[in-house]
């Protein structure tokens, strides 16, 4: 389906960003989530938490799906702000600073890929560090200093 | 550290030295009268020595300037300079909206040590303090807006005296102020409905309240208090033709109120940019000058003092807690407004404003500036401003004192570069006055530091602080008369020889060699506590509905204000300082 | 219902929030053996920002080695590294700051000057655009008391504080009563404008939906309306011509009326565009009644970065000393900018996560170059951090100075003691200066 995708603050996500909660599971619950009119789920079968795969000019990523609060607004889908965001997000500027968060044209379908932790998707996505999979986790991994 | 300060031609008005030379002696950051023989000698034979500059009305920190440089790139792109290699300052950005940096940088080099920041909305004080902080060299009182504050209003429509009396006291505390502003009275309230008040006696729509009333309220309470400095007065009407006459009632309302007797100062009132008020007619296309009466005023009378508020022909930025006078000019030039509306105090403004020699208005507006200076015969009476930035930055003040010094470059002018309605329409072409230095050091020095009641200031007498500004002008070969000589009087002043403050040398040979904190004066009234915390355990609950801020996060907290003065005032008693 | 917090041993009032723009100084913290267990008055956000998780802290210094883990270290040594990689940079980024105080950003200028760094904030990804169109047509602001007090009508424009400024409705505008408005949200009419119906659309009395990207030609047309000229076609942005009308009708008619925009605006197609045309509305209908208009800035401090780089260099955000002096180019010395020329070859993001709210393709560079976080927590730019430097949390464990989304200044208070190996933002980048310094003068001998 062709969507228009849309990210913002929302107050679950902002919450748990906040609280520092980053890697857990509570974040990605909150923040890897489109947000659709019941009416475009309709069209799609989909349930909430169902999982889709959402696409645009700059990347993909997996999702979890639920029903918008702020409906109607049918062929747009909600996503808060965060990692998982702004894969898709256009990072064109028009030359005035301000990357294209909003109205971004895109597509989605549905999946049973996994939605990413945060230090899973962010070692996949940029792949800075060439991370072993045991060195993700939804806590900080790091070496303690030795005494 | 001692200084010798050797053969300078000295001008200090209030010891009545003329231009005599001699030896300046420092010690320990004051003038003292002898020095012994390791003090550093500084050989300044034949050269202009003066006391530091003072300026007592300037908008150099707080929201104002913020919301200017915020929205002005423009401006900030004009005044940029690198810094210089071979000075300790740094770069140098913005032209009427000077970093603050910049602001401390060019003062210094003008050769001033006191500066008056003269408007201050207390709930946005910590601003203005914290923006203090980043301006060095200088000492910096700062002006407390009071003429709009709600609770102001309410004593003065409920007559309570007293209250308004703690009040102001504590509010002083509070915003760690040195005195008391009023701008436009009662029609910076108005401006919260999108109106004005039209003169002294047209009473604000919901406080019924006036602006005669607030003023004359305000002034009784500050001769109460004893504070330093006297109410410090922007008149209603500014910028209106045919205003001079709320200016003249202004002048006259308070004159029956008596001065309190430890004060040093004369004036019960000082009324800034007067030049601003001063203006006959109906519009701006009849409008003509109205100083003549004013000046005649002003020469009759001993209980008010006035600065001028100078146009200098320049690109600038005018800024005010007159706002809906910035609405006026947003309607007649359509340039850029910004407005910004504070709750429970003050309304504030601002508007690029572009005085052209070729602009009737404009070439009117600078005239009346100079009606005044040449047409007040007391010196005393008078300060220079440009009410910085809005009639021109503080950097013209050079240029002023060459028009100021030569009838040549005057009549010059006159003749020859302004729109001929600074003949037609003001009375500026019968003066034939020329200002001596003696002239000069009063109303950059001498007189502003008296109005203000800076007492240890503004001259080099025994034991006043060692604020003193040399430039590289032989005064005994310089004519200042003459045009020629304009340009490079206006360079001389603008780079002095040394600039020295409290005793340390901050600026030799129109560089910068040192940079120091600049320190906060305010003002605190002592013996005033108990009515004080009556009246805000009363005012508190009140407070808290109509703020958006508790009380308790209010005022200005020591985090904000080192290094200060705090000067001391016994209620009832007199005046002493201490650092 | 949560349950209210009963165990606690010591009270600590008038503390200032240090989640969103409202900055709510009324915040009661609840103490237990010197940890914050509870907090009332804030909201839901600011209280989890508050009393924030422990087990994601940054507690030590940390440096990446060789295998791609972050591994403690000392501070001399992260800090050693860190001046170094920075001194060596010729286009350096220090980038973040809205979390933080002004006292550390004055700190973080400096470093910035002597390292002829490009200095920027949150500003440059969200209201840069309301900043230049501040700059192209004006700035008619008000502190929000004066809604509190005055306001019979108040906007809102493509922003939803009851989800992202949860108290700005209850605390500072619609509902609290005001010296004008004894009855408070009785005495006001509270109308949203915006494509969802958002929570704050909810609460409103009227809300108004318009098409995504057409808030240009909306504005345009309330203008157009307001100078009593027709408009040819029956709708604009999806808004019949009729309900402008309305709409327009009640904003001339108003008292004293308040806009509030957001995001909604300054981020969709038209960017600055649509402000200045907001501004302009708001100028034109200064003729009939009285208007003020303010942009729900979000972070603590976003505004107070904006006004102490203005004082310090004179421009806002955005700001380039490659030269050594302060330039301001929007579109140039930007960050997201930068990043997307690839230009940058260092960045460092204080109070800040790039991993959180920038694109993705530019986040990409970042893989590229030397990254330096500063910050309290692990979050998704430490994945991508090279050098990891633990600070405290202002208004909690750190005093110092926020300027709220109004320009009111508030002094934040130390209330609890920082983790032991946590340092402030301030003393972190004013042990990198001294470095920077002792670097430089090494170099110039």
């Amino acid at each position: 389906m062709e969507i228009m995708i849309n990210t913002g603050t929302s107050v679950i996500q902002a919450f748990y960003e906040k609280k520092g909660s980053t890697l857990k599971d509570e974040y990605r619950q909150s923040a890897a989530v489109a947000f659709m009119d019941a009416k475009d789920m309709e069209k799609m079968s989909l349930n909430p938490r169902d999982k889709i795969k959402v696409k645009s000019e700059w990347g993909e990523v997996v999702l979890y799906v639920d029903k918008s609060h702020d409906a109607p607004h049918e062929g747009m889908i909600f996503i808060p702000k965060g990692p998982w965001a702004n894969i898709l997000i256009s990072p064109e500027t028009y030359c005035c600073n301000i990357p294209t968060y909003k109205g971004i044209p895109g597509t989605i379908t549905k999946t049973n890929d996994e939605v990413l932790l945060v230090s899973e998707l962010m070692n996949k996505v940029y792949n800075k560090y060439n991370l072993k999979e045991e060195n993700l986790s939804d806590r900080p991994v790091y070496k303690k200093k030795e005494d | 550290m001692e200084y010798l300060l050797k053969n300078g031609i000295v001008f200090d008005p209030k010891n009545n030295i003329d231009g005599e030379q001699m030896d300046i002696f420092i010690k320990d950051g004051k003038i003292v009268e002898n020095v012994s023989s390791d003090a550093k000698v500084l050989d300044v034979s034949g050269k202009l020595v003066m006391p530091g500059g003072v300026d007592l009305h300037s908008h150099i920190a707080g929201p104002k300037l913020s919301i200017g440089r915020l929205y002005r790139p423009e401006d900030i792109r004009r005044g940029i300079k690198p810094a210089s290699q071979e000075d300790i300052s740094g770069f140098e950005a913005g032209f009427s909206l000077p970093t603050c940096p910049t602001i401390g940088y060019r003062y210094t080099k003008m050769g001033y040590t006191t500066v008056t920041e003269a408007a201050v909305p207390p709930l946005e004080a910590k601003h203005a303090h914290e923006e203090i902080n980043s301006i060095p060299n200088l000492d910096i009182p700062t002006l407390t807006l009071f003429g709009n504050n709600w609770f102001m209003l309410k004593y003065v429509k409920e007559n309570r005296l007293d209250d308004l009396t703690y009040f102001i006291s504590k509010w002083l505390k509070l915003a760690k102020g040195y005195g008391i502003k009023i701008v436009n009275p009662c029609g910076s309230e108005a401006w919260g409905w999108g109106k004005n008040v039209d003169g002294l006696d047209d009473p604000e729509p919901h406080w019924n309240v006036t602006g005669r009333e607030v003023i004359t309220a305000l002034t009784k309470v500050n001769e109460r208090l004893g504070l330093p400095h006297s109410v410090h007065v922007h008149t209603n009407d500014l910028g209106h033709p045919g205003n001079y006459t709320t200016t003249l009632e202004t002048f006259d309302c308070i004159k029956d109120i008596k001065k309190n007797k430890n004060v040093e100062r004369n004036q019960t009132m000082h009324c800034t940019h007067v030049q601003f008020h001063s203006y006959k007619g109906t519009s701006w296309r009849d409008v003509s000058s109205g100083a003549t009466e004013l000046i005649d005023y002003i020469n009759k009378h001993n209980h008010l003092t006035c600065d001028i508020g100078q146009i200098t022909f320049d690109e600038t930025t005018t800024m005010t807690a007159d706002a809906p006078m910035e609405y006026d000019l947003f309607r007649l030039t359509g340039l850029k407004w910004a407005n910004k509306d504070i709750e429970v105090e003050t309304s504030s403004g601002l508007i690029p404003s572009i005085y052209s020699k070729h602009a009737p208005v404009s070439v009117l507006q600078w005239a009346v500036g100079l009606e005044f200076f040449m047409g007040v015969t007391d010196p005393w009476k008078i300060a220079l401003t440009t009410d910085s930035p809005n009639g021109g930055p503080f950097i013209r003040y050079p240029k002023i004192i060459s028009w100021l010094m030569s009838q040549e470059k005057l009549q010059d002018m006159l003749n020859n570069e302004v729109h001929n309605w600074a003949v037609n329409r003001t009375n500026l072409g019968t003066y034939d006055r020329e200002y001596t230095w003696n002239e000069i050091a009063t109303i950059t020095r001498a007189s502003p530091a008296k109005i203000l009641g800076l007492n240890d200031r503004g001259h080099l007498g025994m034991g006043a602080k060692a604020d003193v500004s040399v430039y590289d002008i032989d005064v005994e070969n310089f004519d200042p008369t003459l045009k020629n000589n304009s340009a490079i009087l206006e360079n001389k002043l603008l780079n002095s020889k040394y600039t020295i403050k409290d005793g340390e040398i901050l600026v030799k040979d129109a560089k910068i060699v040192k940079l120091v904190k600049s320190n906060h004066i305010w003002c605190k009234v002592n013996g005033l506590e108990k009515e004080e915390e009556i009246l805000t355990n009363r005012i508190k609950p009140e407070f808290n509905k109509y703020y958006t801020i508790k009380y308790e996060n209010y005022g200005v907290n020591e985090h904000y204000i080192k290094p200060e003065t705090c000067v001391d005032i016994e209620y009832g008693g007199v005046i002493c300082e201490n650092n | 219902m949560e349950t209210p917090i009963t165990d606690y041993d010591e009270e600590i009032k008038n503390c200032s929030c240090s989640y969103c723009g409202n900055n709510c100084d009324d915040i009661t913290y609840l103490l237990k053996n010197k940890q914050i267990v509870g907090v009332r008055h804030a909201c839901r956000i600011g209280a989890s920002k508050i009393i924030n998780d422990q087990d994601q802290r940054l507690l030590n210094p940390m440096i990446r080695n060789e295998e791609g883990i972050l591994e403690e270290t000392s501070w001399d040594e992260a800090l050693d590294l860190t001046a170094k990689l920075l001194y060596n940079s010729t286009r350096p980024v220090l980038y973040g700051w809205g979390e933080t105080s002004v006292e550390a950003i004055k700190k973080g200028i400096k470093v910035a000057e002597l390292t002829g760094s490009v200095i920027d904030n949150q500003s440059t990804i969200c209201h840069g655009s309301t900043i230049q169109a501040f700059q192209n047509v004006g700035h008619p602001v008000m502190t929000l008391g004066e809604v509190k007090n005055r306001a019979d009508v108040i906007i809102y424009v493509g922003t939803n504080p009851m989800d992202d400024h949860p108290r700005h409705l209850s605390r500072y505008t619609t509902f609290p009563e005001g010296f004008f408005r004894k009855n408070g949200r009785e005495d006001r009419t509270i109308i949203t404008l915006d494509p969802k119906f958002t929570n704050t659309a909810k609460v409103s009395d009227k809300w108004i939906q318009f098409n995504m990207n057409e808030d240009y030609l909306l504005f345009n047309a309330l203008r157009i309306l307001l100078k009593g000229q027709k408009i040819e076609s029956d709708e604009i942005a999806g808004v019949p011509i009729t309900e402008l009308e309305e709409l327009i009708n009640i904003m001339k008619n108003a008292e004293y009326g308040a806009l509030f925009f957001g995001l909604g605006v300054s981020q969709t197609l038209a960017k600055q565009k649509n402000v200045d045309v907001l501004i302009q509305l708001i100028e034109d209908l200064n003729r009939y009644s009285k208007w003020s208009m303010l942009p729900m800035r979000g972070f603590f401090n976003v505004s107070g970065f904006n006004i102490a780089l203005t004082s310090e260099t004179g421009y806002p955000y955005g700001v380039d000393f490659a030269r050594g002096y302060p330039r301001f180019m929007v579109g140039e010395t930007t960050t997201i900018d930068l990043l997307n020329r690839r230009e940058p070859d260092f960045f460092m993001a204080i109070s800040a996560d790039p991993g959180v709210q920038f694109p993705g393709y530019s986040i990409q560079h970042l893989t590229q170059i030397p990254t330096i976080q500063i910050d309290t927590h692990w979050g998704p730019y430490t994945e991508l951090s090279d050098i990891v430097l633990p600070s405290t949390r202002v208004g909690v464990e750190t005093e110092g100075t926020a300027y709220r989304m109004d320009s009111i200044p508030l002094f934040m208070k130390k209330v609890i003691d920082k983790p032991e190996n946590c340092h402030s933002d301030e003393w972190i980048l004013n042990e990198l200066y001294q470095r920077l310094e002792m670097l430089k003068s090494k170099e110039e001998k």
